[in-house]
């Protein structure tokens, strides 16, 4: 395609948490210092900036982008922020891609951050204004019932329990508790757990779902001969993939995420990949809910239709299953600060690849992972492809 | 009427507050910039010897080089005006008896926007020496507005 190589060679990571002291700035500082630091460079080094964040309400701060540059290391530099929902944090760094493989920069830091205390009582009321004004809103729709219906169609149509669906929250958040940043890791925690936990909005309930979350994470994206100056385990962009399905909560098909598979047919075109089954070795697809990550193993076809949740059930999925899904922990166990958490599963990859995962290693010196997010009005899918070889 | 036309009785302001609002943290250096004046009525910035740069109000990093800033300093309670504005009109447009003076004070290599009062209209202009006048010690609640306001000093 004429583009250039691009590799990661940085990562850095807040801890995520209920409700932090540190501003969205300071949390976005603290975030880019520790991947310059990774990987010994410095801001004078990075020629552009890369931000990603949510909602501006969120941090109940106007321009947002503009609010956090400085903590981002923007200044006097060229910068952009971007923002596809909850899709964003797997963007972001498409965006530090194409930044690099076009040719116009040869270093990029990319940072994203959400600080969802700020907003009172609760982070939920960013949302109430997201729906169609004149068909939904009068129903006063929350995303908790709105996924809740999604979640009831899927376990309709293919025929899924509730109990099927709950190892997946068991095994992200054991993965977790291995996790230095993780707010919600529980190595005891059991499918009777989750299913006793507080039942919010049939068939979620409380332990279904990530919490809110304050965070940070960033990247360094360089290319191909910066990397070899700095780094001897460069991780390679192999293929990025991104898509979108209608507006219209009520014409897509609440049972599959096809703007994920679209997105991530784009991603393994790019990548070379023909069977990812067997090409992929580890998965990081976005759970904000626990049938999330089923919902996107599906449509990343890494599982067939109303299957995913046997991997968990089986084994497969678990750290030293044949297909590690979430050794991170996912959002379900590390925690949700939006788009800090789709670049957090970005870094995850970035970390297993280089074997610099610690307790969350997954055996076998994985050669290959995918990181995706969803987001927008629920109907993005962002995805992301690293892998040891350019 | 339409919806598309202007509606001649929308309110010129809206008063009270919307039922959206936001809880904030002042942040690991906001929140020892704010003590500072709370607690002993001192303004603080922090330096970076690389860029050269004292910033005002204190920073947590130095945003040119991501630093960490470990050096904080008392730059004092006077700085000079370095632009203002005369605010004839209350948000809900009506007019004032006495404008309202805002301006933007010079501290370290930052400064403070603030409020200018004791002061006579005529006297006002820029580079004029303006001095922090504090809330009395009782009343001092971790805010911004801990200053009162800032007023005409000597050096």
């Amino acid at each position: 395609m004429g583009m250039r190589k691009v590799a990661v060679v940085g990562a850095g990571m807040t801890k995520f948490m209920r409700r932090a002291q540190e501003t969205g700035k300071e949390l976005s500082w603290q975030a880019a210092r520790m991947a310059l630091a990774s990987c010994e460079m410095t801001l004078d080094d990075i020629q552009a900036v890369c931000l990603g964040t949510a909602p501006d309400a969120f941090d109940s701060i106007h321009l947002k982008g503009e609010y956090l540059s400085d903590g981002a290391g923007a200044w006097g530099k060229p910068y952009m922020r971007s923002y596809v929902g909850g899709g964003t944090g797997v963007f972001a760094p498409i965006q530090g891609w194409y930044h690099v493989a076009s040719g116009l920069f040869d270093a990029v830091l990319v940072v994203c951050e959400e600080k969802m205390s700020s907003f009172y009582p609760h982070a939920q009321g960013a949302f109430l204004t997201i729906f169609d004004h004149t068909t939904e809103r009068p129903l006063k729709p929350n995303l908790l019932w709105i996924f809740a219906m999604e979640m009831n169609r899927y376990m309709q149509t293919y025929g899924i329990s509730k109990e099927d669906i709950a190892h997946v929250a068991v095994k992200n958040k054991r993965n977790a508790a291995d996790h230095p940043c993780a707010l919600l890791g529980n190595p005891d925690i059991t499918v009777e757990d989750v299913l006793n936990s507080e039942l919010l909005a049939w068939p979620v309930n409380r332990l279904d779902v990530s919490p809110v979350s304050d965070g940070a994470v960033a990247l360094v994206m360089v290319a191909e001969h910066v990397a070899k100056r700095v780094t001897d385990k460069p991780v390679w962009i192999q293929g990025v993939g991104w898509s979108l399905d209608t507006a219209y909560w009520t014409n897509r098909d609440l049972a599959y995420p096809r703007y994920v598979e679209y997105a991530a047919r784009m991603a393994y075109e790019m990548a070379g990949i023909k069977e990812p089954r067997k090409e992929i070795n580890i998965v990081e697809p976005y759970d904000p809910f626990d049938y999330k990550e089923c919902h996107h193993l599906e449509g990343l076809l890494l599982a067939d239709r109303g299957q995913a949740p046997q991997l968990a059930i089986d084994g497969v999925s678990l750290r030293d299953g044949d297909m590690p899904v979430c050794p991170s922990g996912g959002l379900l166990g590390v925690g949700n600060p939006i788009a800090a958490a789709g670049l957090m599963k970005v870094a995850e990859i970035f970390w297993q690849l280089r074997g610099e995962a610690g307790a969350r290693q997954v055996p076998g010196q994985p050669k290959r992972g995918l990181a995706q997010a969803w987001g927008d009005l629920m109907q993005v899918g962002t995805v992301v492809i690293m892998g040891t070889n350019p | 009427m339409s919806l598309l036309e202007r509606y001649p009785n929308a309110p010129g302001a809206w008063l009270g507050e919307l039922p959206i609002t936001s809880r904030y943290t002042a942040g690991l250096a906001g929140e020892r910039f704010l003590r500072a004046i709370k607690d002993d009525g001192k303004i603080m910035g922090s330096r970076c010897d690389r860029c050269g740069i004292t910033y005002v109000p204190a920073r947590q990093f130095c945003e040119r080089c991501l630093d960490e800033l470990d050096e904080w300093l008392d730059v004092g309670t006077k700085g000079e005006v370095y632009t203002f504005t005369l605010l004839f009109e209350n948000l809900d447009g009506t007019a004032r008896e006495e404008p309202e003076v805002v301006a933007f004070i010079r501290l370290g290599d930052g400064g403070l926007v603030h409020k200018l009062d004791e002061i006579h209209l005529d006297d006002l202009d820029i580079g004029m020496l303006v001095e922090a006048v504090f809330k009395p010690e009782t009343e001092r609640q971790g805010s911004i507005l801990d200053i009162a306001y800032f007023r005409p000093t000597s050096p």
